[in-house]
């Protein structure tokens, strides 16, 4: 095995500069190798600014001169991209969601056991630091069994949106598929399978939502709703309701409001705002996410996010949206 | 008068029949114990130093095996822990908890009544904020959980707080070793941690008490008496009314009965509670604790001494002009100086 992996990164755009830059300065065991954009120019500037010894507008440069290639394109590209490099061995971090539909996933995850590399999938938030502990009480059982959910997130200004954002075709979806994947792959870890599914949401022929809701049923019997804007400020907030207490789980802090009934601590109080003893100071999920993509390369287990875990939350919406119009399915998913 | 405000006082010229001592207590007080436990009972001794329990400062291990065989007898499968934390001494030196544990037999007690020791410093813990404190705290994640809490604590005079008891205890459930930080907010600290974890039996083992400065400094002293409740404040200030100090003196007893809007000085003591005044003078050291961190810091400043000499020698070895060159200057500096 080699000793220092190559990063490629394919696209970019806004998250590149934003998280995974900054996560491929902070783990050693990676060493800065290609950036691939369409366009020439962008990539060449990213790799000067960034400390990328090459530059490239092909994708095909990538197998030579990375290990693990980063997948930041949009959404319908996503598969295409990631197949032909998990074909050549090179294993793939992928952002999220996964791809457009299940097809696609089931694609990326049979190239990737065809060219025995890794596929990872970038659901960040399960390695965000109060994520892990919220996970951790849950599964503790102090609060009980979960019983309701509720999740919302949303604003008009939180991100640099472009065009292909709101493509039906290039995007796959809207407002649900793109932010509220988040809250839904975070529901599936904390709290189990989604069954029914019944969506809301204001998408039109031309564009996609940009206002969603999806009122649910959970394997184990528990209800809930995800809320999700590119239009309005919400709570940013999931919130697990226990059959003994609950937890409130910040979407964009890294607090978590808890009760615990019969917690020793609540005989007094009734909620605790907690956080996470010691925190690093900023937002390293990416770069645990990365951290934990490495050693699983290096040490041959499994990643916390795999192909089916992220293609398991693309179904979710999927399920969501084909409840909603046919007409709707078939113009956004098209190899379905 | 108020159940809750009774406090249990058994008198005892042997010390060593712990068993005989707590049943005592118990039929004086039989609300005491509770007909029903949940499945995890956590006990916090008072483990401040590496300093045997003779001498006043710390809790006698044999607690231990009393305790279990009493939650046993009303759950059999209750699941005991004894917490800790690591802890900065007064005397400013670290004190890991598990080797306290291990010296002052705390490991054979909990081996050998199939108990758990839990260091809490070094467990899951959490952060939180409490109102009227300025920093976060880190708490031990097992106060999330359901339990009953024993807290076990000794007969002393502290330089900050006038008293340490039942409430005092509680401070070290924080998971942080350095927390002088929190001093000045030590009565409201007090209260808040009660507020978070208050004990549902309380016991003050004050066979022999500690006077002079405290909480580790100072002088053992027979007092033949131990103090058994289910209140912490009533325990507290039975323990005044037994060293002799008026419990409107404690800063941190005034705060949380305040804050528990409680009427200080509203306890019924059963049993032989005979005062018997301590007397504080900071100065004086019992002599064999102080003789133990003259060692102590004897040891700690051989160690610095040799570690600055090792330390030179190896970069005089790999980068011998550096150190000329620092030697140099540092000549110069003198001389001006």
């Amino acid at each position: 095995m080699l000793e220092r992996l190559r990063v490629g990164v394919v696209g970019s755009g806004t998250v590149l500069e934003r998280y995974h830059i900054p996560a491929v300065n902070a783990v050693p065991e990676v060493v800065r190798s290609i950036v691939v954009d369409v366009d020439s120019n962008r990539a060449e500037r990213i790799a000067l600014k960034y400390g990328f010894p090459i530059s490239s507008s092909e994708l095909s440069d990538v197998a030579r001169h990375a290990d693990i290639a980063i997948v930041l394109v949009p959404n319908g590209l996503h598969a295409p991209v990631s197949c032909e490099l998990l074909n050549q061995g090179i294993h793939v971090l992928c952002e999220k969601p996964m791809a457009r539909n299940s097809e696609e996933c089931k694609a990326m995850i049979e190239a990737s056991v065809r060219g025995k590399a890794k596929l990872c999938i970038g659901h960040n938030r399960r390695f965000q630091q109060h994520v892990k502990l919220a996970k951790q009480i849950i599964d503790k059982g102090l609060i009980g069994e979960v019983v309701g959910v509720t999740a919302e997130e949303g604003s008009s200004d939180d991100w640099p949106r472009t065009a292909s954002y709101f493509d039906p075709v290039i995007s796959g979806g809207g407002a649900l598929l793109d932010v509220g994947i988040h809250s839904i792959d975070l529901i599936r870890w904390f709290a189990g399978e989604f069954k029914e599914i019944k969506y809301e949401g204001n998408g039109s022929e031309k564009t996609v939502e940009s206002d969603a809701s999806i009122s649910f049923n959970l394997s184990n019997g528990a209800s809930g709703k995800v809320v999700v804007s590119r239009t309005r400020s919400l709570a940013q907030k999931l919130t697990l309701i226990g059959s003994e207490g609950f937890i409130e789980v910040g979407l964009w802090s890294p607090n978590l409001g808890l009760r615990c009934v019969k917690g020793k601590a609540f005989q007094n109080f009734h909620r605790l705002d907690v956080a996470v003893a010691r925190r690093p100071p900023s937002d390293g999920s990416f770069v645990e996410q990365l951290r934990e993509f490495v050693s699983a390369i290096k040490e041959g287990h499994e990643v916390l996010v795999t192909g089916q875990v992220g293609m398991a939350a693309v179904e979710v919406v999927r399920r969501a949206y084909r409840g909603c119009s046919e007409d709707f399915i078939s113009r956004n998913s098209r190899p379905e | 008068m108020n159940e809750q405000t009774r406090v249990s006082c058994v008198r005892t010229e042997n010390h060593d029949d712990l068993a005989k001592i707590f049943r005592r207590g118990v039929e004086q007080l039989p609300s005491l114990l509770p007909r029903t436990l949940p499945r995890q009972v956590v006990i916090k001794p008072n483990l401040c130093d590496i300093t045997a329990w003779e001498t006043g400062v710390t809790t006698d291990p044999r607690w231990i095996g009393i305790l279990a065989r009493e939650m046993r007898a009303i759950r059999p499968d209750v699941r005991l822990r004894v917490v800790e934390s690591d802890a900065i001494s007064a005397y400013k030196s670290f004190r890991s908890c598990d080797e306290t544990f291990e010296r002052l037999g705390f490991r054979a007690a909990a081996r050998d009544a199939g108990v758990d020791l839990v260091n809490l410093s070094t467990c899951d813990t959490i952060e939180i904020r409490l109102d009227g404190i300025p920093q976060a705290l880190r708490i031990p994640q097992l106060l999330l959980e359901e339990m009953y809490f024993i807290s076990i604590a000794n007969l002393k005079l502290h330089g900050y707080t006038r008293m340490t008891g039942v409430l005092k205890n509680s401070v070290g459930l924080l998971a942080d070793a350095e927390i002088s930080a929190l001093h000045p907010y030590l009565s409201v600290l007090i209260s808040r941690l009660h507020r978070l974890c208050s004990p549902d039996l309380c016991i003050i083992d004050g066979r022999i008490g500690l006077d002079g400065g405290g909480p580790i400094l100072g002088r053992p002293v027979r007092m033949d008496t131990v103090l058994l409740g289910d209140d912490a404040i009533a325990v507290d200030e039975a323990a005044c009314l037994l060293m002799g100090i008026p419990s409107d003196e404690v800063d941190h007893l005034v705060q949380t009965a305040k804050d528990f809007e409680r009427k200080l000085g509203a306890i019924e003591v059963i049993g032989d509670l005979r005062p018997s005044p301590f007397r504080f003078d900071g100065p004086k050291i019992f002599d064999a604790i102080q003789a133990k961190f003259g060692n102590r810091r004897l040891h700690q400043q051989m160690e610095l001494f040799s570690n600055r000499w090792i330390d030179r020698g190896f970069r005089f070895r790999y980068d011998p002009l550096s150190v000329a060159r620092s030697a140099i200057l540092r000549l110069v500096r003198n001389r001006r100086a």
